[in-house]
């Protein structure tokens, strides 16, 4: 069973009179143990995908429309076994659902602050600046430990701050420094030791290697890929750099205004690519590009989702547009049946699926986007 | 607790010591500048010459200039202010029998500034931008436009004059038949203090609100208090003791400036209120031509903004853990 479920998601900015919107429609689901990413160029919507989960949005954002189905619950809800009480879910006045899933959407203020680090940590982009400069670092590990254990002591919490940071590889002593005293890579690896303080189900990494240099990425990222084995925690990864995906991914969806183009398991979405904007991002990352040998980026920026136009969020610059595409937006279409010309659309979330009208014929668009005058072709369309 | 070194903090005295001989180098030369000297105000048109040469000398006022400038450093740090000419008893009797009284009214206006202002600017710059923070902001920013005299007059007129609450002359009353219990006295205190006391605080807790407000709405915009509200700590933590305790280092800069407003206000006040503290000399003293307390009313003021800046200093440290101690 999985171990969070998000349909239709939407989430919406409010700016003067109008609405960004930032999140369209979401589906995705993550299973416990397993690794999500979400990818995509920057202004995408994926920061706002992740922070909407446990509701920390900017202040005029808000979700829109959707569920966030998560398997558990709140504390004041739960029996001694950890799960839902029968009259909470038997209450229509709960969000909680007969498997025992609560609806994070529906959540208040109040409720969503229990979620929050004890059930889904939210490491955020900039995580280098996120620790407080006037406290210890392993008082900021404490405080997060007895927020969600009130029966902790603080020696017990600090005992375990302590064994945290050694985990990440930190000295246990530098508890008692200052987050100035540590370096770049230190405070990254101090934020992600603190999101493990509660044991959390799901952790959130926000661009997690973005603004270290490549050495430190890697030790970040196989930090990660180590926390993940020792805690059987979910974490949902967020980046623009498709590299990153390719190391810790086991499935993958790609984002673009506000929507998810194509999503899968890493390995089929990365080496069967199905979608215009997948091929095209390929293309303008060195580490994953393989047979060509120049680099290309995909002309134009992403749409600016101020009330966006009713066709394929990607029509602007895809070189592979038909009029079909200014319609509406494509929905997601099974890839498998796709390779054999037929365009079905697929319910299976975990399958590999592409929004795109033209995925019958994968074949013409595979061999076009490897050219650099397919993409090039864009540019003087406009 | 072993954050500041011993070492940090002896330079900071000596940085103090330097200031105080620097200011009192300066009243002396003002004192010499002054039109006449400080005996003038005791001369009378039937006073014979010898006389005169006869008080010069009692006062020093033969010696050559530097020896002068030597007794009077030497005197000054000994506390030896010399004689009042219009009192006729030495200016150190008379400081300490006012000090306390300035430092009483000063303190707690101090107090109550450095409070009241550090928590609205917390609460405006937390809900920056909405109608609540508007209207505060707004109205607090016409009372701090006020010059400090017509604050007190209004408060005065209000609560005095009309309501007959408070009194809004000196520091207590004697009565015929009073009875000076520990809690009669503080009533009488209190009932004295409070006009004087909420006008010179009133001035000042603006001036350190209108630093702690953009203080705490730029802090608000900083990760770590994104983090503290991803941790699921409630906005009340988030608010104070993430973010406010961030957004109160500038507001420890601002004191120094504080300190300077407060002292030039309570000036105003003293003599408003008929408060008969340091203030309230200094105005006497120069109207008198009472020169020797003038000066000494001087240097016990500045005496109050060195000692203050030091313990701001000092507070600043401990505030901002960036700061390196023992090699400012
Ligand atoms: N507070 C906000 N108000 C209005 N628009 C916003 C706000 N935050 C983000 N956006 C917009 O929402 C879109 C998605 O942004 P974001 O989630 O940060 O994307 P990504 O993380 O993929 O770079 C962008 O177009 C961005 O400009
Ligand atoms: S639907 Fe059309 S515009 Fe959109 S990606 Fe496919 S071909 Fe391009
Ligand atoms: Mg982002």
């Amino acid at each position: 069973m999985s171990l969070l479920e998000v349909n239709d998601l939407s989430i919406q900015y409010e700016v003067d009179d109008d609405e960004v919107h930032a999140v369209d429609g979401v589906d995705f689901s993550i299973d416990r143990g397993e690794t999500y990413g979400f990818v995509g160029e920057s202004g995408c919507g994926k920061t706002t995908l992740g922070k909407s989960l446990v509701h920390l949005l900017d202040s005029n954002g808000f979700i829109a429309d959707g569920e966030i189905w998560f398997d558990g619950t709140l504390p004041q809800w739960e029996n001694d076994r950890g799960e839902p009480r029968r009259d909470v879910i038997e209450n229509d006045q709960y969000p909680v659902r007969e498997d025992g899933k609560t609806d994070l959407a529906q959540l208040d203020n109040e409720q969503i602050r229990d979620v929050r680090w004890r059930n889904i940590a939210l490491i955020p982009q900039s995580a280098m600046n996120a620790l407080n400069p006037v406290y210890k670092v392993g008082d900021q590990i404490v405080e997060a430990i007895r927020r969600h254990e009130p029966n902790t002591s603080v020696e017990e919490a600090d005992t375990r701050a302590r064994d945290l940071l050694e985990r990440v590889g930190i000295d246990p002593d530098r508890a008692d420094d200052y987050a100035h005293q540590f370096s770049g890579g230190m405070k990254q690896r101090a934020v992600i030791a603190m999101a493990m303080a509660c044991n959390p189900d799901i952790l959130i990494a926000d661009e997690p290697t973005t603004a270290l240099d490549v050495i430190i990425q890697d030790r970040i990222l196989d930090e990660l890929d180590e926390l993940q084995e020792e805690f059987n925690v979910s974490i949902l990864v967020i980046s623009h750099d498709i590299s990153v995906m390719a190391e810790i991914c086991d499935q993958l969806a790609v984002m673009y205004g506000g929507k998810i183009m194509e999503s899968g398991p890493k390995a089929e979405v990365f080496q069967e690519s199905a979608n215009p904007y997948t091929l095209g991002l390929k293309n303008s990352f060195p580490t994953v590009k393989q047979e060509q040998s120049e680099l290309v980026s995909i002309p134009g920026s992403p749409p600016t989702l101020l009330d966006p136009d009713p066709g394929c969020r990607f029509v602007d610059r895809c070189p592979f547009a038909v009029d079909e595409c200014e319609s509406s937006h494509p929905p997601m279409y099974d890839v498998a049946d796709a390779e054999g010309g037929r365009r079905v659309e697929g319910d299976d979330e975990k399958s590999h699926r592409s929004a795109c009208y033209r995925v019958d014929d994968l074949e013409t668009m595979r061999t076009e986007a490897s050219k650099e005058e397919t993409w090039q072709a864009i540019t003087q369309n406009h | 607790m072993t954050r500041i070194s011993a070492r940090y903090l002896g330079k900071r005295i000596v940085v103090s010591y330097i200031t105080l001989l620097v200011i009192m180098t300066l009243l002396f030369a003002l004192l010499r500048s002054m039109p006449g000297t400080f005996i003038s105000s005791m001369i009378t048109p039937e006073m014979q010459p010898e006389q005169i040469q006869r008080m010069r000398e009692v006062w020093g006022l033969n010696e050559p200039l530097w020896k002068q400038y030597v007794n009077f450093m030497v005197n000054y740090q000994t506390g030896e202010f010399g004689m009042s000419p219009t009192n006729r008893v030495p200016v150190w009797d008379i400081m300490i029998r006012r000090l306390p009284r300035t430092l009483i009214l000063f303190g707690a206006a101090f107090i109550v500034a450095y409070i009241v202002g550090p928590l609205v600017g917390m609460y405006l710059g937390w809900l920056r931008g909405s109608r609540k923070d508007k209207s505060i902001f707004a109205s607090s920013l016409v009372m701090y436009s006020m010059p400090a005299f017509w604050l007190a007059w209004l408060f005065i007129w209000l609560f005095n004059y009309e309501l007959g609450w408070l009194e809004s002359t000196y520091m207590y009353h004697q009565f015929p038949q009073f009875e000076w219990t520990v809690v009669s006295t503080i009533t009488n205190v209190l009932h004295h203090i409070t006009l004087p006391l909420i006008s010179l605080a009133f001035v000042n807790w603006v001036g350190v609100m209108l630093v702690m407000r953009p203080s705490m709405n730029n802090v608000t915009e900083e990760d770590y208090v994104f983090l503290a509200q991803a941790k699921g700590l409630s906005e009340r933590t988030v608010m104070i003791k993430h973010a406010a305790r961030n957004a109160l280092i500038p507001v420890a800069t601002q004191a120094i400036v504080g300190l300077a407003f407060l002292i030039d206000g309570s000036i105003i006040i003293e003599q408003v209120f008929s408060w008969p503290g340091i203030g309230q000399l200094i105005v006497n003293a120069v109207i008198s031509k009472d020169y020797p307390v003038a000066q000494a009313s001087f240097f016990i003021l500045a005496v109050l903004v060195v000692v203050m800046r030091l313990l701001t200093d000092v507070v600043y440290t401990y505030l901002d853990p960036r700061i390196k101690f023992g090699e400012g």
